[in-house]
């Protein structure tokens, strides 16, 4: 699954650290999602998509489309 | 909670030294009770050494999301095993009827209960990538034990080796940690 995550982080000049702070989970979860080596959950998707104000599917996007 | 990533009270570095503290010297305890020399010098130096390292602790926290409380009742935990094992070497060197000598060889795994239950615990309040984590690791010991212990078992029955459970624990920390180190490098 490839992802937004760190271009919608840099637009807001936040650190991993700070992101991981706000979604309430590790740095190493976020530089994981980032690199695309995890998937994160349904739940933290959504609280990733409130948090940066968007839809799952703006920030997520399947790897082939089916 | 507090978690071990933020700045630690004066109170809680405290919790943290005398638990480890206590820790420390419960293991200084069962080393010297096996190794003969001297219950008191065992109980200082356990106890120095486990108070040096909850200093370390609370001075430079791990990088984890472990509340302080967690890791503190896995220390708990961890001192509760000691003292089981510690009872069942001593009280098997009371000379104890055949059928109390089996309960004292039940102690430990009281020990052994209450501290997977509290790394259990501990694990469940880690994050959902941690939480992966941890659990590969496990699934990845477990699977490799399995596969050590059925060889094992098969060089027995053939006569060539004797079942040292010693040996099985110690491949199986060996296989946790590998698991440990490979879930972490592919989720790096």
């Amino acid at each position: 699954m490839k992802n937004r995550l760190k271009v919608l982080r840099a637009e807001r000049n936040w650190s991993q650290a700070k992101l991981a702070d706000e979604l309430d989970v590790s740095r190493q979860t976020i530089n994981a999602i980032e690199r695309g080596k995890y998937d994160p959950s349904l739940p933290l998707a959504f609280k990733m998509a409130k948090l940066f104000g968007s839809t799952i599917e703006e920030i997520f996007t399947p790897d082939a489309e089916t | 909670m507090k978690t071990a990533g933020q700045n630690i009270s004066t109170a809680e570095e405290t919790k943290n030294v005398i638990t480890a503290s206590i820790a420390g010297a419960s293991m200084g305890l069962l080393y010297a009770y096996g190794f003969e020399f001297g219950m008191g010098i065992g109980l200082v130096v356990g106890g120095l050494f486990g108070a040096a390292i909850g200093f370390r602790i609370s001075r430079r926290p791990p990088n984890m999301r472990y509340p302080m409380a967690l890791l503190r009742r896995t220390l708990m935990a961890a001192t509760f095993l000691l003292l089981t094992s510690f009872a069942y070497s001593y009280l098997l060197d009371q000379g104890l009827s055949q059928t109390q000598q089996k309960w004292a060889a039940l102690l430990p795994t009281l020990g052994w209960a209450v501290l997977v239950v509290s790394i259990g615990m501990a694990i469940a309040s880690l994050d959902e990538l941690q939480r992966r984590i941890q659990t590969e690791a496990i699934a990845i010991g477990f699977a490799g034990t399995a596969i050590f212990v059925g060889g094992y078992a098969l060089f027995q029955f053939a006569g060539l080796a004797e079942v040292n459970v010693g040996l099985v624990l110690l491949v199986m920390s060996l296989m946790l940690l590998l698991g440990k180190f490979w879930t972490l490098w592919r989720y790096r």
